[in-house]
């Protein structure tokens, strides 16, 4: 599942900030939001398994 | 609410508000005639067949950042979902609520205008499925 942030203040029932998952879009061209600018795919950042046991 | 003037509508496209640029709406809800007549029918009978909805909507042209151009042109070839209300305020049995889903977008005209007149765009969505909710 992707999460989104909200970056314009005219996605319907959101507000600018909001965070929004696939799901939330369903039926949507997240694609097209995404262009438009109202949208913006959130980077998530997973730590290696390793690097927790190295206490990294 | 009975007769009314739309002053007001709610005009949702893929997700988007653009209600404050939208000047004209036409939803246009159809079930497919499919004829049932058989032999000893007094006379033709249809049953309902598939929805073949479209849609058109007038908007005026904008080219600021994420307003019209931006929001409609990526989605010209694709199927949307389009929400709509008579009234922007809470839905209710005398404000419906006008969802088409898989709404396809085959025409936009980003550049539409004479000497002297506002820039609008005409969009015209053809099939998906309609739905209407009061609550």
């Amino acid at each position: 599942m992707t999460t989104y942030r909200v970056t314009s203040d005219l996605v319907y029932g959101r507000a600018l900030g909001d965070t929004v998952t696939d799901a939330d879009l369903d039926g949507c061209n997240i694609d097209a939001l995404i262009a438009g600018e109202h949208l913006a795919p959130i980077s998530v950042t997973i730590k290696k398994q390793a690097d927790k046991e190295a206490g990294q | 609410m009975g007769v009314f003037v739309l002053n007001n509508a709610l005009v949702t496209i893929n997700a988007v508000d653009l209600s404050t640029r939208a000047t004209s709406v036409t939803i246009n809800y159809e079930r497919e005639a499919v004829e049932s007549t058989a032999f000893g029918s007094g006379g033709r009978t249809f049953v309902a067949g598939l929805e073949n909805n479209s849609c058109d909507v007038e908007l005026q042209q904008d080219l600021a950042t994420s307003m019209v151009e931006a929001t409609i042109f990526p989605i010209v070839g694709t199927s949307v979902t389009l929400i709509f209300r008579n009234d922007a305020g809470a839905v209710a049995p005398t404000n419906p609520t006008y969802t088409i889903t898989g709404a396809y977008l085959a025409t936009h005209t980003p550049l539409n205008a004479g000497v002297g007149e506002m820039g609008t765009t005409s969009l015209s969505f053809q099939g998906g499925t309609l739905v209407k909710t009061t609550a």
